[in-house]
């Protein structure tokens, strides 16, 4: 990561801030052209097949609106439970969970077939839907993000100029509590759907299982906050200026730790009693088959478990590593290495064993291995530039650490 | 009337005073307009829509479909493999060759005699690709036939991820392919579907609608009854309606042991199966 003097009274450009934003620009045009050869060709360019019909794009879906999942979290801490002296990161939390929330809107846009219906969902409702519901809390939730987060846009010196708006947007302020309790009921309703979204599938015996809606949440509750604590980090490395007080970054980290390990508990107890004691012949034959052709096992035990897991929970958890945010933040890149790897297993599992049934196709259709391809890859590149973007152009100009308000709080 | 207009006049006109605050206002109007219209022609609000799904139901050509549940009856000790349903399937409803909707795959019983089992949609009375669908693009009409409609898909592919029996396929690209089925299997009877949707079996509700609006007897006339039904050449698929006693498909199933498909999952398919007199 570039090492630049990010300041907001000083907006002089250095070098280094010119070729992180080169690498955005490259990375963003990758994207460009990607989407272009998506839109203009249809969805055939992509890996996907009729059998094996989501993948990358979902994954991305799926990890970054957990990874925004400290936004609800610490809005929920600090105006909901009153644990007042989070207040400083908030903001910051808001902006990551905005970030990867618009981000999963904006891929999943191009994942689906007819991107110009994207409203559909709110003309045409199906309430029985897990989709629909998730479309619903999806897009809600983005508007309470920005409510949230209209003070602090409106503290840009853009808005000198219009006091009335600033005005506007500092009342809806007052609104905070509120929109955390709305925030937290829409958030754990559609965190926990999106692992219903497979859940729910009678016909895919890996997926059928009460246990995916809680895992989803509770990794999302775990790595969220740590997402937004690593960020804090980073950007007072790159900045040099201070973000929120480190002692509230290791409280953070700890809270993630034992987030992480409730959810290892579930995952192990999902492993013990739900595949293994609750397994049907189905489930059986479709997870020998996956562990027989696929790398899931690695993916599970090195990615999931170890990666996603374990090193989070010893560097957030034991008091050698947590005191120093280096650890932190790598503690956190692991964690959301794990979230990433989960998704993926859970999306591209449940669909690489064919769906088959006596009389009829048992025992004829062979797994459909599923790699993404480059355009796949390019809007996921895309994505990750435009995320960036917004997160330079937060830094850089956005009062995300000032708090006029602080002690005080909402 | 050059000489009427004053000069006073001609300089208001050219003097336009739009502020900001005008602009917002006026942008915000035809913003909330179109929203507006867009809501009352095809939105939940909108009366047109319901013209729309009655069109769909085929109620709009006075037909009522409450007294109907279409089904089929599958013979496996008479499918023979030839495929004919699925080149006359490809043709009426000018499918991709690629993604055919019907399937014939070769099986052997457990003592290894070969059977072949064909399979359209089985048009399940719950089915999961309905229940998973954000925008209500599919859905079972009043006479059990689960149907597309293909300008409200948003081409999400739930429901090709939920169907049990891999009844669904996407229109990966728009379509360019010549049909190779057309005309020696029979001719196109419906538009294809454009690029982004799912689409699937409908049972040819095309030739249903038309049957009963002409008094014919889907199953029995030849205009009313799928073309897989049609073509079969040793009789291995029967049509008709499940909520008639007297009809042919209900004798069949009550006169034969039938089975259908994964019935542990609840679905309650409208397609029954007479397995071989040996058993599976």
């Amino acid at each position: 990561m570039a090492t630049t003097t990010l300041s907001r009274r000083s907006p002089a450009i250095s070098p280094a801030l010119l070729a992180w934003l080169a690498f955005i620009g490259l990375a963003g045009l990758i994207g460009l052209v990607s989407v272009y050869e998506v839109l203009s060709k249809g969805l055939e360019v992509t890996n996907l097949t009729d059998s094996v019909p989501w993948g990358l794009w979902i994954t991305i879906d799926l990890s970054s609106i957990a990874l925004g999942a400290g936004a609800f979290t610490l809005s929920a801490v600090v105006y909901l439970f009153g644990l007042k002296r989070f207040q400083p990161i908030v903001r910051l939390a808001v902006f990551v969970g905005f970030i990867g929330y618009s981000a999963a809107l904006l891929t999943l846009v191009m994942d689906i077939g007819r991107p110009d219906r994207f409203w559909h969902p709110w003309a045409y409702w199906n309430v029985h839907s897990v989709l629909w519901e998730i479309t619903w809390c999806i897009t809600i939730y983005l508007a309470i993000l920005l409510i949230e987060f209209a003070p602090v846009v409106a503290e840009l010196r853009l808005f000198d100029r219009y006091p009335r708006i600033r005005r506007i947007a500092h009342q809806v302020h007052k609104a905070a509590p509120v929109l955390a309790v709305a925030g937290l009921l829409i958030s754990l309703l559609h965190q926990s759907s999106l692992g219903a979204t497979y859940g729910i599938l009678r016909s895919r015996p890996i997926w059928f299982k009460p246990s995916m809606p809680i895992m989803f949440v509770i990794s999302a509750i775990a790595v969220g906050p740590a997402v937004a604590m690593a960020a804090a980090h980073t950007i007072e490395w790159v900045t040099g200026r201070k973000t929120v007080p480190h002692d509230i970054l290791r409280t953070i980290a700890r809270f993630s730790g034992l987030g992480l390990l409730l959810y290892a508990y579930i995952k192990l107890w999902d492993l013990a009693a739900v595949s293994y004691y609750g397994r049907t012949p189905a489930s059986d034959s479709a997870l020998f088959l996956l562990r027989a052709e696929t790398p899931y096992n690695f993916g599970f035990w090195v990615g999931e478990m170890f990666l996603g897991i374990l090193v989070p929970v010893v560097f957030f958890l034991m008091s050698r590593f947590n005191r120093r945010p280096f650890y932190l933040v790598m503690g956190a890149l692991a964690a959301t290495a794990g979230i990433l790897f989960n998704r993926w297993n859970v999306t591209v599992s449940g669909l690489v064993v064919p769906v088959t049934y006596s009389p009829g196709v048992l025992n004829q259709l062979q797994p459909q291995p599923y790699y993404p391809n480059l355009v796949e890859w390019g809007v996921a590149v895309g994505v990750l530039a435009f995320a960036l973007l917004l997160l330079t152009l937060g830094v850089r100009y956005l009062p995300l650490f000032d708090h006029p308000d602080a002690p005080a709080g909402g | 009337m050059t000489q009427e207009s004053r000069p006073t006049k001609k300089k208001q006109k050219v003097k336009v005073e739009l502020t900001r605050r005008d602009f917002l206002t006026l942008a915000a109007t035809a913003a909330g307009s179109v929203v507006a219209a867009q809501a009352l022609t095809t939105g939940p609000l909108s009366p047109f829509a319901a013209l729309k799904q009655s069109q769909i139901t085929g109620e709009a050509h006075g037909v009522s479909h409450g007294d109907y549940h279409w089904g089929m009856v599958i013979d496996l000790d008479r499918c023979i493999g030839c495929e004919y349903c699925l080149r006359a399937c490809n043709a009426t409803n000018d499918v991709n060759a690629a993604e055919p909707w019907n399937i014939v795959v070769p099986n052997t019983t457990s003592t290894g005699r070969r059977f072949f089992f064909s399979r359209p949609c089985l048009h399940c009375q719950h089915a999961p690709c309905v229940e998973v669908c954000p925008v209500r693009a599919t859905y079972v009409r009043e006479d059990g036939v689960v149907v597309m409609d293909y300008d409200r898909c948003i081409g999400c592919r739930y429901c090709e991820v939920a169907c049990p029996y891999d009844a669904r396929r996407f229109n990966w690209q728009a379509r360019a392919d010549s049909n190779p089925y057309v005309p020696t299997w029979g001719l196109p009877e419906v538009e294809r579907r454009p690029r982004g949707v799912v689409e699937k079996c409908t049972f040819c509700i095309q030739r249903i609608d038309y049957g009963l609006e002409k008094n014919l007897t889907p199953g029995e006339d030849y205009e009313a009854t799928p073309a897989c039904v049609n073509i079969c050449p040793v009789g291995a698929r029967i049509f008709g309606n499940l909520a008639d006693p007297t009809s042919r498909v209900s004798q069949v199933i009550a006169g034969n042991p039938t089975l259908r498909l994964r019935q542990e999952l609840g679905t309650d398919p409208s397609v029954y199966y007479i397995p071989p007199k040996e058993g599976l």
